[in-house]
C-alpha cells in the first residue's frame, strides 16, 4: 500500500537546516500494522505527516496504492487524504465549536455525504466506541480517553484504508491507552492498514512490525510475533 | 454544510460575548454614522431633482460692482418676468416668487398665522408641485383665488374637503380655494403652506414696474432647446435696455441644479456653496465607514488566528480550502449582517435626533427597492473583504504547521495593525481639534461686543391694528409700567433688512460705492436699544419735531462720510434730506463675525414694521409679558401675541456654527469610539501573542507596573505619531475654516496640546485595561498552556 524510496525532508529555518528524512525508505503492505519508535526529533512525526499527506517531501518517491504523490499539489493531496486516510492525535485535536456528533460527522460532510447517510453512519461508529451517549457533549466535557475515543470514531467514520496515529496514547493513562491500542488492532483486524509512532514498548508491542529510526533513518526492524 | 457552518459562527459569536459585542456594535455604529450621513447628501444633491422641467428651469440673477466688490443677487425688479417673457424668445415663461409672506388666516373661529408666497398665475406649470384637486392651469387665474397645502388644509378645515370654501386673510379679503397642494417635499427650497395669485399684489398696490427696485425673485423655463448661453449674453445688456436710471449691472439666469449647492458666489463667479460641506460630509462618511471595516476585519482576523486549531483539523478531515474560505467569508456576512441591521434600528432611532440637528426632516425611504439593493450589496461587500483575510491566509497555511501553532510567532501580522491605529487617531484627532477650533471660534463671537442692551428687549411685528393703534399701544405699555421705553424700528434689530450704497452727502466722491445698512427708527431708539451714545442726542420727536427726518450716524458711517463734526451735516436718502443729530457707537446688525458696516439709523420718515419694548427690569419677565399681552390683545384682538426676544434672537446668529461644533464633536466622538474599540482589541492580541513572554517576566520577578508599562509604550508611540500627522491636517483645515470669519480666532497652540492630551489619554485608558490585564494573570497559567 505504501511504498517510499529515498524520501528526504529538510527543514530550512533562516540560517538553520534540520535534515528531518534523510534518504528514508519503508514499505508498509496492505492489513499491516507497523509501529514507528526512535527517539525525540528523529522525524518520526515529519515522516507520519508526509504518509498522511499533509505535508509534501523534498526530494524522492511516495507510491501510494501504486501512484507516485510525491509532487502531488495540495488539492490533489486533501482529495486523496479525504477519502483514504484517517488521523488520531496525541492531543486529540477535536474542534471545542462542535459536539461529539458533530466532530464525527465532519469528514463524511467534506465527502458530500447525505445527512441520512451521516446520521447512519456517525451513530454506528460512536456506539462501536462506546461514546454513543455522549453524543451531544461538547469535547470540553469529556475525559481525555473518552475523547481520543472520539478521535479514533473520527478518523475510521469515513472507512479509511490507512489510519495514521501519531503517540495516540501519549496523553492517556494507561488504561485508557490500553482502550484505544485495543480500538486500533481491532481495526487492523477488520483489514485497516495502520501506521503509529509511539514512545511506548508496551504499545509498540499491538503492532506487527517496529520500525525503529535515528536521524531521519530507519534503523532496525523488528517483526513481531 | 451551510447549516455546519452558521451553527459554528453562532456558536462562536455566543462563545466569544465580548468579542461579538465590540465587533459588531463597532460596526454597527460606524454603518449607523455612515448611513446618516449619507440620507444628508442624498437630501443635499436631490433638492429640486423632482420638477419635471428642471432643465429648463433657471433663475434670474444680478451681477454688478459695489463696495469694491463684484456682488452677484438675486433679488431682481418685478417688471423682469413680462420683459422675459416678451423681448427674448429663449424663455418661454417667467414665474415671480414674492417675500415669504405671513398672513392671518381665519376661518370661522380659528386664526392661524401661516406664512406663503403671491407667485405668478403660471407657477404650478413651471413647477413640479402636484395638486391633488384643482387645475395647475387655472387655479391661479382669479384674484381670489388662493391655492392651500394639505397640511395647512387639515389644520383649517380638518377632513372637509377644503375646495371652494372661504377664508380669510388679515381680516381684509375674502379668498376660495382653487386648489389643493400635496405638501412639499424635504428637498425644494420653497417652503410655503399657501399660494396667492400675484394680481393680489397689484391690488394691495405693492405691483411696481421700476427697474431699480430689487424687489422678488424671478424665475425662467427656456424653451426646449433653447441656448442658455445666448440668452445670458443678451441678458448682460438689458438694464441698459430697459432702465431709465440704475442702469449698471448685468443679469443672468441660474440652472436650478445648481441652486442648493454651488450659488455662492465671489467676484461675480461660483465659490464654494454648500457643495463644500456636502463634500466634507462625505469624506467624513467614508472614513468613519473605512475605519469601522478595518477594524471589523482586524478584530475578525485577530480572533481567526486563535481558530487555526479548527482551520488544522477541517484541513486534516478533509476540507477542501475553497469551503473554509466560504466558512469564513459567510462568517464575516453574518456579523456585517447582523450589524447592518443594528445599524438601521440605530439610524430610526436617532434620526429625529439627527434631523434636529442639522434642521432636515429626513427619513429612510425602506419603499425604495434601490435602497435595499445598495446596503445588501454593502453588507455582502464588507462582510467579504473583513473575512477575505482571515479565509485566505488561514486556509492556504498547511495543516501541520496550524496544528504546531507555528505561523502564530508571525510578527508581520502586526505592522498593517499598527498603521491602522495610526489612521484612526489621526481621524480622531483632526476632529477633536476642529471641535476645539469651532468652540473657541464660537465663544470669542458670542463675547464680542454687540453695541446695544438684548436684556430685557422683546420685539413684535406690527401686524393687523397695531401700526394704526402703536400710540395707545405704546402709552399703555409705559404707563402700566410694563415697559421703560417702546421704539419702532424699521426691522428686528438683529436683522438687517435695507442697505444701499446711494446716499448723498457733502464731499462725497461720486464714484464712491461704499453700502450702508439702513434702519429706520421713531424715537426713543437709543434709550429702547440701550445704543452707545458717542455725540449728539437720541431721536426726539416732542421736542424736535423735525427729527421725523434726522438721522444717528455710526462710528463707522462718520469714518467713511469723512465728518470731521457729523451734527449737522444732511444726507440725502430716498429722496428725502436727512439731519444728523447723534452718532452711535457700531453695534452688530447682521453677523456677528464681519467687520460692522457703516450704518445710517433713519428717523420716522422711514418704513416702520417692528415695535421694540424695553420691558421694566423691576418687574418679572412673566408679569410684564401677561399685562403686554392684555394690553397687545385689546388693540389687535384678531391677531396672536408673538413677541422675540432679542437676546434668542441673537443667539440664533451662532446656530449654523454651533450646528457645525456638534456634528464635529459628535463625529469624532464616534471616531474615537470606534478607534478605540479597534485598539482594544489590538491591544488584546497583542496581550495574548506576549503571554508566554509576560509569564515569564513575572517568574523572574517583574512587577505588574513594569509589565503595564512594557505593553502600554507600544501604543503611546502610535498615538503621538498620529497626533504629527494629524497636527498640520488640521491645523490646515481649520486655518482655512476660519477664515469664513473676517472677525476670528487665531489657531492655538493648546488646541492641539489639549488634543493631543486627550488622545493619548483615551488611548492609554483604553489599552491599560488589557495590559494590566495581561499583567496580573497567574504566570503558571499561561506557561502550563505552551
Ligand atoms: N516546521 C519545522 N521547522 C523547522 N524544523 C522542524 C519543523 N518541524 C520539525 N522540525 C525539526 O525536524 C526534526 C524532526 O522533527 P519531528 O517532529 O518529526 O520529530 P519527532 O520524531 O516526531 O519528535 P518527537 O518524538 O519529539 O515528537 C526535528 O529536529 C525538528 O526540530
Ligand atoms: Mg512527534
Amino acid at each position: 500500500m505504501i511504498k517510499i524510496k529515498n524520501l528526504e525532508k529538510i527543514y530550512r529555518t533562516e540560517d538553520v537546516e534540520t535534515v528531518a528524512l534523510n534518504k528514508l525508505s519503508l514499505s508498509v503492505a496492505e492489513g499491516e500494522f507497523v509501529a514507528i519508535m526512535g527517539p525525540s526529533g528523529c522525524g518520526k512525526s515529519t515522516l507520519l505527516n508526509i504518509l498522511g499527506l499533509l505535508d509534501d517531501p523534498d526530494s524522492g518517491s511516495f507510491l501510494f496504492n501504486g501512484i507516485e504523490v510525491a509532487d502531488f499539489n495540495e488539492r490533489k493531496r486533501a482529495d486523496l487524504r479525504k477519502r483514504n486516510i484517517g488521523f488520531v492525535f496525541q492531543s486529540f485535536n477535536l474542534i471545542d465549536e462542535l459536539t461529539v456528533f458533530e466532530n464525527v460527522e465532519l469528514p463524511l460532510i467534506y465527502l458530500g455525504a447525505r445527512p441520512s447517510e451521516r446520521k447512519q453512519r456517525v451513530e454506528e461508529v460512536l456506539d462501536k466506541m462506546q461514546i454513543m451517549h455522549r453524543r451531544n457533549h461538547y469535547p470540553q466535557q469529556l475525559s481525555g480517553g473518552q475523547q481520543q475515543r472520539v478521535a479514533v470514531a473520527r478518523a475510521v467514520v469515513n472507512n479509511p484504508k490507512l489510519i495514521l496515529a501519531d503517540e495516540p496514547t501519549g496523553n492517556l493513562d494507561s488504561s485508557n491507552g490500553n482502550e484505544v491500542m485495543q480500538m486500533l488492532t481491532d481495526l487492523n483486524e477488520q483489514g485497516t492498514t495502520v501506521v503509529m509512532v509511539t514512545h511506548s514498548e508496551h504499545d509498540a508491542r499491538y503492532s506487527h512490525r517496529i520500525v525503529r529510526m535515528l536521524d531521519g533513518q530507519t534503523v532496525l526492524e523488528n517483526i513481531m510475533v | 454544510m451551510l447549516k455546519n457552518y452558521l451553527k459554528i459562527a453562532f456558536r462562536n459569536l455566543l462563545r466569544n460575548k465580548a468579542f461579538s459585542i465590540i465587533n459588531i456594535s463597532g460596526l454597527a455604529i460606524g454603518m449607523a454614522s455612515a448611513i446618516l450621513i449619507l440620507l444628508w447628501i442624498q437630501n443635499e444633491v436631490s433638492y429640486e431633482q423632482f420638477h419635471e422641467k428642471k432643465d429648463r428651469i433657471y433663475e434670474a440673477w444680478n451681477k454688478a460692482h459695489f463696495s469694491g466688490k463684484l456682488q452677484a443677487w438675486n433679488t431682481t425688479p418685478k417688471i423682469l418676468a413680462r420683459t422675459l417673457e416678451k423681448d427674448y424668445p429663449e424663455v418661454e415663461q417667467a414665474v415671480r416668487v414674492y417675500w415669504d409672506h405671513v398672513y392671518l388666516f381665519s376661518v370661522g373661529d380659528k386664526r392661524l398665522t401661516v406664512s406663503g408666497n403671491m407667485v405668478d398665475s403660471n407657477f404650478l406649470q413651471v413647477f413640479s408641485f402636484p395638486l391633488i384637486k384643482g387645475n395647475p392651469k387655472t387655479a391661479l387665474m382669479d384674484m381670489h383665488s388662493i391655492v392651500i397645502t394639505e397640511k395647512l388644509a387639515k389644520k383649517l378645515y380638518g377632513d372637509e374637503d377644503p375646495m371652494g370654501k372661504v377664508l380669510k386673510l388679515d381680516n381684509k379679503d375674502n379668498f376660495q380655494v382653487t386648489g389643493l397642494l400635496k405638501d412639499l417635499p424635504n428637498n425644494t427650497r420653497f417652503k410655503f403652506e399657501y399660494l396667492l395669485p400675484w394680481s393680489y399684489l397689484r391690488y394691495v398696490g405693492e405691483d411696481d414696474a421700476s427697474w431699480g427696485n430689487n424687489s422678488t425673485r424671478t424665475y425662467v423655463m427656456l424653451k426646449p432647446n433653447a441656448s442658455v448661453v445666448a440668452l445670458n449674453t443678451k441678458l448682460k445688456t438689458i438694464r441698459q435696455r430697459y432702465a431709465d436710471s440704475d442702469k449698471e449691472g448685468e443679469m443672468f439666469v441660474y440652472p436650478m441644479s445648481r441652486w442648493r449647492l454651488y450659488s455662492s458666489f465671489k467676484e461675480g463667479v461660483e465659490d464654494g456653496g454648500r457643495i463644500e460641506f456636502v463634500r466634507l460630509f462625505g469624506i467624513i462618511a467614508v472614513f468613519i465607514l473605512l475605519i469601522a471595516c478595518i477594524n471589523f476585519m482586524n478584530l475578525s482576523t485577530a480572533r481567526s488566528e486563535k481558530r487555526a486549531k479548527e482551520v488544522g483539523i477541517r484541513k486534516v478531515v478533509g476540507a477542501p480550502k475553497s469551503a473554509l474560505v466560504g466558512q469564513f467569508i459567510g462568517e464575516s456576512v453574518l456579523l456585517a449582517l447582523i450589524a447592518g441591521i443594528l445599524a438601521v434600528l440605530i439610524v430610526q432611532v436617532s434620526l429625529p435626533a439627527f434631523n434636529k440637528l442639522t434642521d432636515k426632516e429626513l427619513f429612510i425611504d425602506y419603499g425604495n427597492y434601490r435602497n435595499w439593493v445598495f446596503a445588501l450589496g454593502f453588507i455582502l461587500l464588507t462582510g467579504i473583504i473583513a473575512g477575505s483575510y482571515p479565509a485566505f491566509f488561514l486556509s492556504s497555511f498547511q495543516p501541520v504547521k496550524v496544528l504546531k501553532g507555528i505561523f502564530r510567532s508571525s510578527k508581520a501580522l502586526i505592522a498593517p495593525r499598527k498603521i491602522l491605529v495610526v489612521l484612526q487617531f489621526s481621524f480622531a484627532i483632526i476632529l477633536i481639534i476642529g471641535t476645539l477650533v469651532v468652540k473657541h471660534q464660537i465663544s470669542y463671537a458670542r463675547e464680542r461686543e454687540a453695541g446695544y442692551d438684548k436684556n430685557n428687549l422683546v420685539y413684535h411685528m406690527l401686524s393687523g391694528d397695531l401700526g394704526k393703534n402703536y400710540e395707545l399701544v405704546k402709552n399703555e405699555l409705559l404707563n402700566a409700567g410694563v415697559a421703560t421705553s417702546v421704539s419702532k424700528t424699521s426691522a428686528p434689530i438683529t436683522q438687517g433688512w435695507s442697505d444701499s450704497w446711494d446716499f448723498q452727502w457733502a464731499g462725497k466722491d461720486p464714484n464712491d460705492k461704499t453700502d450702508f445698512d439702513r434702519f429706520s427708527a421713531d424715537q426713543n431708539i437709543v434709550k429702547t436699544a440701550g445704543f452707545q451714545l458717542v455725540k449728539g442726542r437720541d431721536f426726539d420727536l416732542k421736542q424736535f419735531p423735525t427729527d421725523s427726518t434726522a438721522v444717528l450716524l455710526n462710528e463707522s458711517a462718520v469714518k467713511a462720510m469723512n465728518f470731521k463734526e457729523p451734527i449737522g451735516q444732511l444726507i440725502k436718502d430716498i429722496g428725502v434730506e436727512w439731519h444728523v443729530v447723534g452718532v452711535i457707537k457700531d453695534f452688530i446688525l447682521q453677523s456677528p463675525y464681519y467687520p460692522l458696516k457703516p450704518m445710517v439709523v433713519e428717523g420716522a420718515r422711514g418704513w416702520l414694521n417692528v415695535m421694540h419694548i424695553k420691558l421694566n427690569p423691576a418687574k418679572s419677565t412673566e408679569s410684564n409679558l401677561k399685562v403686554a399681552e392684555s394690553i397687545f390683545k385689546k388693540y389687535n384682538p384678531e391677531y396672536p401675541f408673538e413677541y422675540k426676544f432679542v437676546d434668542e434672537e441673537y443667539a440664533r446668529k451662532f446656530d449654523d456654527e454651533k450646528r457645525t461644533g456638534i456634528l464635529t464633536a459628535l463625529f469624532a466622538g464616534l471616531t474615537i469610539f470606534i478607534s478605540c474599540l479597534g485598539l482594544f482589541g489590538l491591544a488584546a492580541y497583542m496581550a495574548q501573542n506576549r503571554i508566554k513572554e509576560i509569564g515569564v517576566r513575572k517568574v523572574l520577578g517583574a512587577s505588574v507596573t513594569s509589565i503595564t508599562t512594557l505593553l502600554s509604550k507600544d501604543f503611546l508611540k502610535l498615538v503621538i505619531i498620529a497626533l504629527l500627522i494629524a497636527s498640520p491636517i488640521a491645523g490646515f483645515t481649520m486655518y482655512k475654516w476660519l477664515q469664513n470669519y473676517p472677525y476670528r480666532v487665531n489657531l492655538e497652540w493648546w488646541v492641539f496640546v489639549l488634543a493631543g492630551m486627550s488622545a493619548i489619554s483615551i488611548a492609554i485608558l483604553t489599552v491599560s485595561f488589557q495590559a494590566i490585564k495581561a499583567a496580573m494573570t497567574n504566570p503558571v497559567k499561561n506557561l502550563r498552556t505552551e
